[in-house]
């Protein structure tokens, strides 16, 4: 038995009972990276080189590894840090057989270091909700792929702690807006950006928590912090906030408190650019002279 | 830092090519005059934490 098979059994028991002592971050990063794998069963496809976008601490990347033997997998993240930890956790005979085929690269998906059409694949496990300017990674996430190449990716949808906001809602005149995408504007952007019928899904994984404070702490290392939270306990009187925890109290069953993760799984094939050299579209109808 | 990587690698600005120094440990954007470090064969892709060079500095690597 290999190391990944104990670390996945482990994170579905973690599910199954209620991830308490887990941070959110590390436990829907591995359930929904193992609902991606899955989701690629059915998708042929033998990528020679592929790139794992917000490879965190790489356990996603070996998974990729293992799926595809004969690929260069370059990991990319915004964290060093992270790329330093996902380097120093491939045991030796990992990196003996992948024969040096893992690569790092530190960088920002909004800026992608990354030559153009120079991809089969791009994989992106729950790191796109860090991003600024959505459209605009589409259309770079787009640039690095080839023809024909594949994009998939999870990332959160709105519905993401809406118990937090339901807390929030009506302590003050704050509106604290989420700021994660709608899985429909989502497959929009990927369109325009010039990826062809993307198939998009959406699930919603309920984790639960000690306190409120377990929820906050969890907040941060899955990029939610902007969007409620973070910003709001900063500007916030104390009284507001004992409100907001009472808020949140009233959401309690059995002795545990509820966050909600909506979890938004897309793919997408890049076609043919219908931009002629000069920049001008191309546009094809049925019309003949 | 694996050579291989550097067939792919551009700049994250403007997406030209790089020139790989190796006795520095940089990789260096001309057009941009940003030198990216690779620290512990890891290049740092990131325009914030890039070197600026010289105009005089760029134009001595041709």
């Amino acid at each position: 038995m290999d190391e990944f098979e104990i670390d996945k059994r482990e994170v579905r028991r973690a599910f199954s009972r209620a991830a308490a002592n887990y941070d959110a971050a590390a436990v829907l990063q591995r359930e929904v990276c193992s609902r991606m794998l899955e989701k690629l069963d059915i998708i042929r496809l033998q990528p020679l080189r592929l790139l794992d976008v917000g490879s965190g601490t790489g356990w996603g990347t070996r998974q990729l590894g293992e799926r595809y033997p004969q690929a260069e997998i370059v990991a990319l993240d915004i964290a060093i840090g992270m790329l330093q930890a996902a380097r120093g956790t491939s045991s030796w005979w990992q990196k003996l057989f992948s024969g040096g085929r893992q690569r790092f690269v530190c960088a920002d998906v909004e800026a992608l270091p990354v030559a153009a059409q120079s991809l089969e694949m791009v994989w992106s496990n729950l790191a796109l909700q860090w991003c600024n300017d959505l459209p605009a990674t589409f259309v770079e996430l787009q640039r690095v792929l080839k023809v024909d190449g594949l994009l998939m990716f999870s990332t959160f949808g709105p519905d993401t702690l809406k118990e937090l906001r339901t807390a929030f809602s009506g302590v003050d005149g704050y509106s604290h807006l989420n700021r994660f995408a709608d899985m429909h504007d989502i497959g929009d952007m990927m369109v325009a950006a010039g990826f062809a019928d993307p198939v998009m899904e959406m699930e919603t994984i309920t984790l639960t928590y000690d306190d409120v404070k377990a929820v906050m702490q969890d907040l941060r290392s899955i990029g939610a912090h902007n969007a409620t939270a973070g910003r709001a306990q900063g500007m916030m009187g104390r009284a507001k906030w004992a409100r907001v925890l009472r808020n949140y109290e009233t959401l309690r069953r059995d002795g545990r408190l509820p966050a909600t993760f909506e979890v938004i799984y897309g793919h997408a094939w890049k076609v043919q650019p219908k931009q002629a050299r000069d920049g001008r579209t191309i546009v094809q109808t049925d019309f003949r002279l | 830092m694996d050579t291989k990587l550097l067939d792919i690698l551009v700049c994250p600005l403007c997406k030209s090519p790089l020139v790989y120094r190796k006795a520095e440990q940089e990789l260096v954007c001309k057009a941009d005059k940003l030198a990216f470090r690779i620290r512990d064969g890891i290049p740092v892709m990131l325009a914030d934490e890039a070197r600026k060079m010289t105009a005089e500095e760029v134009d001595q690597l041709r």
